[in-house]
């Protein structure tokens, strides 16, 4: 292999993995109570400036409170805005949380403001790794690392926890769970929590490798997320794993091989693809069970 | 016209103490009234059944006792307690394990995993572990089926795993909705042995049936439901050799072909 | 030949006619800066009016409004600007099109008819897809339109502002448009078409049963909503005289679509009350942020600016959350005694 095609490799993957955390994040979510959350985008948002006010302070305690803020961030939006709804029908459900999304970012906005402010969670990072030849980043390394490793911490908790077992359960048919027993208000809080960590881990690396936070910040990544949930196969969490991964390679190898003047409009073949996917495979490519609309 | 809206017990069954009490309930969607002041009770380690036709409304009487459908009138009391408005979640954690029509196995999840769901309300792990193994030696088809997704098994073997899912979280009275249907013969014997093996162990039962011979064979007590209300309830005693009970029982078997409607005019004159 | 019946079958369009007009006639009495808000605002409901068409009947989500906005918007620019203007601007024009010079009524037809027609190109598959999966195909296709007219430089001048349209939107033009999408909006309602359509918004699986077509339904009302969308965006472009196509994205589409559900979806009356409703509190809240003097003390109280922001957005959320069925609450508006217009329609409420 070319130093060219590791450069690309590593890139696809770092960049995959993101998205792969990110729509694990939405996925989490919808397959439980078929919500897409649009505020995850500020899941992201707001533990990154979290980062930026305790910036100077070691990276361990910076990230360690990113992750609290987005957990405790998750938390209170399911309770506030998201409860009350829940009965009501899904469109109603996405159009508020597009309102949360808007508040948090609007409330952002007021207290930092709208300009772009630098931030480098992990600055031990910056340096490339030689392998022979090959120069590459030690952040996309890391990046690549730690998606590998949550991935396969939410598997595990998945299949061998109780509440892993719970939210299963809960994802494929809500009702008959609710009648074992399993607590509707716990599984979906679980959720949330867990949508809140991956998110402030996506927090973390993102802008490690942007270099700057704005209060747009979360908001790319969940559109991405949210086409690699749809390609994915909603409600899948494998699928949406999958998607990511799927959607950051391709996003990396159209940059990296479509001819220049067509490069501006890769995302364009992106959406165009979610709406191909919905078309043929309404259901994503791994569709999940039991995936009714909630009555 | 009201004479025959109102339960005529004609039994004699023990009903000092009832487990579950159903009092004039009714239930609406819409315009639609499925069900019109209806009164049930079960007693403790009793069987009950209730029959009648398709849109009889005993699925819809069924969802009110397990919490799913919300009554438009009445009470339901379970130990003496009133059980109407709380969360799903409580039924079963009040003594109450309700198999839905349509079985809804996990699919996805292993025939174990559906096993251990099963006692999410418990907290005795080392009893839970003995209540699988005992499950599992009772329907040895489910052991070697462990670890499979239950999605892959057959209808009948679903309809054993429902029941032992349900049966997981030690329930005081078990409700089976419809627990024959589309399942051949041998496999319903199957189910209703088990049934009786079940209430030898001390748990109620509460089973709804289309099928009404074979309802009223297993059950101490049949309510006769059609059109919303009960028409008729007694002991098997009592209903076996009563002259109303044969023409409403026989009404009933014609009417899963022919429509409720006439069975029931005649039954009224 | 109007009837009794006829009249009261017009009462809606007509108060929400008058609506409007009471508006205008009241801003062209204030002052420069009110006239233009209220200008604003008008634009505001057609785009609103041309999501109702569509999101209003069917009750399929849809985020591609300010889509088929931006391409009206572009659409018209291109036909209208002076051909001195493009070259200025936009140099790398096909010939053809850096020489046209439409009149603004014609640049204003094919404003648009080029988003009715893309509407009725992509719609025919999207239009089988409902509940999530539409919203995701429909934020899609804004995300396209997006991406497609942000990048395509030779076009649409790609990030840079877009300057030198004939600015011939004023208050009673706005006004003219805002009357003319609302009569079009309530004129499609009472077809038969819309009323299949409304019946399959309230039980698609009967609707379909019953020999409803209800793709070819949607269909209609998508692309009559996007020739009114692209509409709002002709008027939009030629009242500011630049064009950016981040005015297209998702903002105005969070706000188009909080400003029907905050109305109420479900009908004509709510998209007109949803706009004015959310109008005058961003007004408001734009006042508490100049500052406010309090009386006989010479004090001016200001709110910190970007807290309207917030206040908007917390009290779309409020609504969404205390009233999901909006202020109108699928009612059209009518007379006090006499029977409420939408009591025609089923007014099952199934879907919660």
């Amino acid at each position: 292999m070319t130093a060219n095609a590791i450069q690309i490799l590593v890139d696809a993957l770092s960049v995959g993995g993101l998205y792969a955390l990110t729509s694990l994040g939405i996925g989490l979510i919808f397959s439980v109570m078929r919500l897409a959350n649009f505020a995850h985008a500020e899941f992201v948002t707001v533990p990154a400036y979290v980062m930026f006010a305790l910036s100077g302070h070691p990276a361990l305690m910076s990230i360690g409170a990113a992750v609290l803020t987005a957990v405790a961030l998750a938390l209170a939006v399911e309770r506030i805005a998201f409860r009350p709804l829940r009965r009501v029908d899904p469109a109603a459900m996405l159009v508020a949380s597009f309102a949360v999304s808007m508040l948090l970012q609007k409330l952002l906005v007021f207290a930092v403001g709208s300009r772009i402010v630098p931030l480098d969670p992990l600055p031990m990072l910056g340096e490339a790794i030689r392998f022979g030849g090959v120069q590459v980043s030690a952040l996309k390394l890391v990046t690549i690392l730690a998606c590998v490793v949550l991935l396969a911490a939410l598997t595990w908790f998945l299949r061998r926890t109780r509440f892993g077992l719970e939210m299963r359960a809960a994802a494929e048919n809500f009702t008959m769970s609710r009648l074992l027993g399993v607590r509707a208000n716990r599984v979906i809080a679980i959720a949330f929590a867990l949508s809140g960590v991956l998110a402030a881990v996506v927090a973390v690396l993102f802008s490690a490798q942007t270099g700057f936070v704005q209060p747009r910040l979360g908001v790319q990544l969940v559109i991405v997320g949210f086409v690699a949930t749809v390609i994915g196969g909603l409600g899948s969490l494998f699928g949406a794993a999958v998607g990511g991964l799927a959607v950051g390679a391709a996003a990396t190898l159209l940059q990296a091989f479509l001819p220049p003047e067509l490069r501006p409009f890769r995302e364009a073949f992106l959406f165009a693809a979610v709406i191909l996917v919905l078309l043929v495979r309404p259901q994503g490519l791994f569709p999940a069970r039991g995936l009714k609309e909630r009555v | 016209m009201t004479a025959h809206i109102g339960t005529a017990d004609i039994g004699t069954a023990d009903r000092s103490a009832p487990l579950l009490e159903v009092e004039a309930v009714s239930v609406r969607y819409g315009a639609v009234t499925a069900l019109t002041a209806v009164d049930l009770a079960v007693g403790p380690g009793e069987i009950v059944a209730v029959v009648g036709p398709n849109g009889a409304g005993k699925s819809s009487l069924m969802g009110v006792i397990a919490g799913i459908v919300a009554p438009a009138a009445g009470r339901v009391r379970f130990r003496g307690e009133d059980i109407l408005g709380q969360p799903l979640e409580r039924t079963v954690r009040r003594g109450i394990a309700f198999v839905p029509e349509g079985r809804h196995v996990l699919s996805g999840l292993t025939v174990l995993e559906n096993l251990v769901l099963g006692a999410t309300v418990r907290a005795d792990r080392a009893a839970v572990a003995a209540d699988i193994d005992f499950f599992l030696d009772l329907f040895p088809v489910l052991r070697e089926r462990r670890d499979q997704p239950a999605g892959r098994l057959s209808g009948g073997e679903q309809q054993m795993l429902v029941i032992a899912r349900a049966l997981m979280s030690r329930p005081a009275l078990l409700i089976l909705d419809e627990p024959s249907l589309g399942l051949a013969p041998r496999i319903t014997d199957r189910v209703y042995e088990t049934v009786a093996e079940v209430r030898g162990r001390g748990v109620s039962i509460l089973v709804v049936e289309q099928n009404a011979a074979r309802a009223l064979k297993a059950a101490d007590r049949t309510y006769v439901l059609n059109g919303g209300a009960v028409r008729l309830s007694g002991t098997r005693e009592a209903l076996a050799g009563h002259p109303r009970f044969e023409v409403a029982y026989f009404g009933l078997a014609d009417a899963e072909h022919e429509g409720a409607g006439g069975q029931e005019g005649q039954e009224g004159k | 030949m109007i009837d009794a019946g006829t009249v009261r079958r017009l009462v809606p369009l007509l108060l929400l006619v008058g609506l409007v007009l009471a508006a205008t006639l009241l801003a062209g009495t204030a002052g420069i800066v009110v006239q233009r808000r209220v200008t604003l605002g008008l634009i505001n409901l057609v785009a609103v009016v041309s999501l109702y068409v569509f999101m209003g009947n069917s009750g399929v989500l849809n985020f591609s409004t300010v889509g088929f906005m931006a391409i009206g918007a572009y659409s018209s620019a291109l036909l209208t600007m002076s051909p001195a203007a493009k070259a200025t601007f936009l140099p790398d024009l096909p010939a053809w099109l850096a020489a046209a010079q439409l009149h603004p009524a014609a640049g204003a037809l094919a404003g648009g008819m080029v988003p009715a027609a893309v509407a009725l190109a992509v719609g025919p598959p999207i239009m089988r897809l409902s509940g999530i999966a539409a919203g995701m195909a429909t934020l899609s296709l804004m995300f396209i339109a997006y991406i497609v007219l942000g990048n395509w430089t030779s076009l649409t001048g790609g990030q840079q502002s877009l300057m030198g349209l004939p600015i011939y939107v004023g208050l009673w033009t706005a006004t003219g448009g805002a009357i003319f999408a609302v009569a079009v909006a309530f004129a499609y309602q009472e077809t038969r078409w819309a009323i299949a359509l409304r019946a399959s918004r309230e039980d698609e699986v009967a609707a379909r049963a019953t020999g409803v077509g209800v793709v070819r339904q949607r269909l209609v009302a998508f692309v009559l909503g996007a020739f009114l969308a692209g509409i709002a965006g002709v008027l939009f472009a030629h009242f500011l005289g630049t064009l950016r196509v981040e005015s297209f994205y998702l903002d105005p589409a969070f706000l188009f679509i909080a400003m029907l559900v905050v109305g109420g979806a479900r009908s004509l009356t709510g998209a007109v009350a949803g706009v004015a409703a959310i109008s005058v509190l961003t007004e408001l809240l734009r006042l508490t942020e100049i500052g406010v003097p309090l009386p006989a003390t010479g004090i001016v109280v200001a709110t910190p600016p970007g807290l309207g922001d917030v206040a908007l957005a917390a009290a779309m959320l409020l609504i969404i959350l205390f009233r999901p069925q909006g202020i109108a609450g699928g009612r059209e508006i009518a007379l006090p005694g006499r029977p409420k217009a939408a009591g025609r329609l089923p007014r099952t409420r199934s879907s919660r």
